[in-house]
């Protein structure tokens, strides 16, 4: 069921969007109920769905056990949808129940290259959440780079 | 010999009041000890501030402890911190957030997931700034 | 043509058939029932089809002097036995038990150990009734014991006390184990109200991990030091508690409740099980344990049940009495019919959690009633 526009017009990644761009979002999205435990995304796995927090609290961990935690509603899981080689670079465990939209993250990387205006937004926003996460990242020059 | 005579007798009487005073007296010392245990476990993680407290005399100086935090958190919450610091000790400082989490998970905590989100955003567990973890020893519990 | 007879004659001599009397035939139907119940009715599968299959392989008709049968030198079966008749096998239980057992519902609410050590009347009023009937001591201690609803506790007192009871003691203590969820109720229900029934106990406090892993050494301290004949089975027992708190034994405690209990239960139900054979087994003396065995697990459930009714006289917040039926220490059979009875007249009413406190203390008291009776027996 296509997502409510007015939940994505608080969300930080969608500030900048018009009406018509949330509206053609909010049907790829959907949300996702999320138990205490749950494990959302796998480093090494296909990059397969992005997420953005709506409720609850994430570890997301990498190699060598560097982590950080997600607190906030509008924080994003699972950037490396849109980033080669689509594989998670972590793995994200929900600290608590509970909830956060999701989107394929083959339609996510569709609709950042097919809508330029959009996209160019939408990766403003994703590129600093990148650069802030480069530093758990043994690519880190990689990611830079690209 | 059978009936009563045959109880006599063999002292049987003897025994079972004997016997059951006995298993009785082992339980009921059991019973009376475990339940100061958790007191006495109480006192003994306090002695610092008692001993604080036994060592001062007269009015504050100036050179007083450094402040610390009283943090509030449910009774479950602090028994599962408790058990926490008892592993960020065996991981040493810093330590990696995801392995406490496996140990937490490891040793049959209560809901560890959500234990560790607590301690997180009451600050009692916080970032290194480089992908570790630190216990705040400023923080005293209360509930 | 004479010679061939001649064998032909002697094997069919040597075979089981031609052995087969009918005390024979009735162990083998004995040790099939036990076998239907543990596997059809699921009545303590883990020990009823060992058992069962031990009754079958003990009651084959064999050809004495070929070390077969488990009562001769040279047999495997006796062989295995030795675990049995040494007091190995119980303490090796009590490993496991002491692994995956926890005492933090005990240690929340200690009052309610007493409703174990109230059950373990059980062992000392049988005892009793045991002499009563003629039993010598040792006999009527063994017998006694059954009344601790333990069946390794049961198994090692009577290896020491009485061994060739061993076999008739043991199919007593494990039936009637499997059979609590039957004894029990209709005494439970006759002996308390249903206002009484309907009580709601209180939630227990945390108990934190260092208690945990103080108490195994604090209990084995003061139970052995008191009773130090209970020191095989509750040293083991409380050993194998600490090696599954401590965690950094976490291997060890794995080893203790997986492979060396199930094994030892294997080894422990099949000679068992062949110790029961026809001429051994069913003579007056195990019908007279049968009866004793049925009434000591009457006597423990009651003595449990008006103890805890003795204790709420004298307590602000009330405890349910049903709990008392819970310190007979078949556990957790007994928390659990515990629970069923408090949630036939309030299905809300959660019992089971509470009933394991008197219920792993009626472990702790009888392995110390087991302790007591050796000692003034062989004493």
């Amino acid at each position: 069921m296509p997502t409510d526009i007015s939940t994505l017009e608080s969300l930080e990644i969608f500030e900048e969007l018009s009406s018509d761009d949330l509206a053609e979002i909010s049907a790829l999205l959907h949300a996702v109920r999320v138990g205490e435990g749950e494990v959302l995304t796998r480093r090494g796995d296909t990059a397969h769905t992005f997420y953005i927090v709506l409720s609850g609290n994430y570890m997301i961990y990498f190699k060598g056990g560097k982590a950080f935690t997600l607190h906030n509603r509008g924080d994003m899981i699972g950037v490396a949808t849109i980033l080669t080689p689509f594989r998670y670079r972590g793995t994200t465990v929900a600290l608590t129940d509970g909830e956060a939209l999701a989107m394929a993250g083959d339609k996510f990387l569709e609709l950042i290259q097919s809508n330029a205006s959009l996209g160019d937004k939408l990766l403003q926003k994703l590129t600093e959440v990148i650069h802030q996460r480069s530093s758990y990242l043994e690519e880190a020059t990689e990611a830079n780079a690209h | 010999m059978t009936g009563i005579e045959a109880i006599s007798a063999h002292n049987g009487w003897s025994i079972a009041i004997v016997g059951i005073s006995i298993v009785f007296s082992g339980l009921v010392l059991l019973s009376l000890t475990i339940s100061q245990l958790h007191k006495a476990l109480d006192i003994w993680e306090r002695r610092g501030a008692y001993w604080e407290r036994f060592r001062r005399r007269g009015p504050e100086t100036t050179e007083t402890a450094p402040e610390r935090e009283c943090i509030y958190l449910p009774p479950n919450v602090k028994e599962s911190a408790r058990q926490c610091r008892l592993l960020v000790e065996h991981l040493g400082q810093p330590f990696p957030l995801p392995k406490l989490l496996e140990f937490s998970d490891r040793c049959g905590l209560d809901h560890p997931h959500s234990t560790i989100n607590e301690l997180l955003l009451a600050r009692v567990i916080i970032p290194d700034g480089e992908g570790f973890y630190l216990w705040n020893d400023n923080v005293e519990f209360t509930s | 043509m004479g010679n061939l007879s001649d064998l032909i004659l002697q094997f069919i001599g040597n075979t089981g058939y031609y052995m087969l009397d009918y005390r024979y035939l009735t162990m083998l139907i004995v040790g099939v029932v036990f076998i239907y119940l543990g596997i059809a009715k699921r009545y303590e599968p883990l020990l009823l089809v060992p058992i069962g299959f031990g009754i079958l392989m003990g009651n084959i008709p064999v050809f004495k002097g070929l070390g077969l049968a488990i009562y001769e030198d040279n047999s495997v079966l006796h062989y295995l036995y030795m675990g049995v008749t040494a007091g190995v096998y119980p303490p090796l239980i009590f490993l496991g038990i002491g692994a995956m057992t926890d005492f933090s519902t005990m240690l929340a609410r200690p009052l309610l150990m007493l409703l174990g050590a109230a059950a373990q009347m059980g062992i000392f009023l049988t005892f009793l009734g045991a002499l009563a009937l003629g039993f010598a001591p040792n006999e009527a201690g063994a017998i006694g014991i059954i009344g601790g609803a333990d069946g390794p506790t049961a198994i090692f007192l009577t290896a020491k006390l009485a061994p060739y009871l061993i076999g008739p003691i043991a199919v007593a203590a494990y039936s009637y184990m499997a059979l609590v969820p039957v004894i029990q109720p209709p005494i439970m229900r006759l002996l308390t109200s249903r206002k009484e029934r309907l009580i709601r106990m209180e939630e227990p406090r945390e108990v934190s991990k260092q208690e945990k892993i103080i108490f195994p050494v604090i209990g084995f301290l003061l139970c052995c030091l008191l009773a130090p004949a209970a020191l095989p089975l509750l040293g083991m027992l409380f050993f194998g508690n600490l090696l599954k708190e401590c965690v950094v034994a976490e291997r060890l405690a794995v080893a203790a409740r997986t492979s060396v209990i199930d094994t030892v239960t294997i080894l422990l139900g099949v000679t068992v099980g062949a110790s029961t054979q026809a001429d051994v087994f069913l003579t007056p003396q195990s019908v007279g344990i049968f009866v004793l065995g049925a009434l000591s697990f009457s006597i423990a459930t009651a003595s449990g049940l008006l103890f805890a009714k003795l204790i709420n006289l004298f307590l602000k917040t009330k405890i349910n009495p049903l709990l008392g039926a819970a310190g007979v220490s078949a556990v957790p059979d007994s928390a659990r019919v515990v629970q069923h009875v408090g949630q036939e007249e309030d299905p809300s009413n959660f019992l089971l959690m509470h009933a394991m406190a008197p219920n792993v203390s009626g472990v702790i008291g009888s392995a110390i009633g087991a302790g007591v009776l050796w000692s003034f027996i062989v004493t």
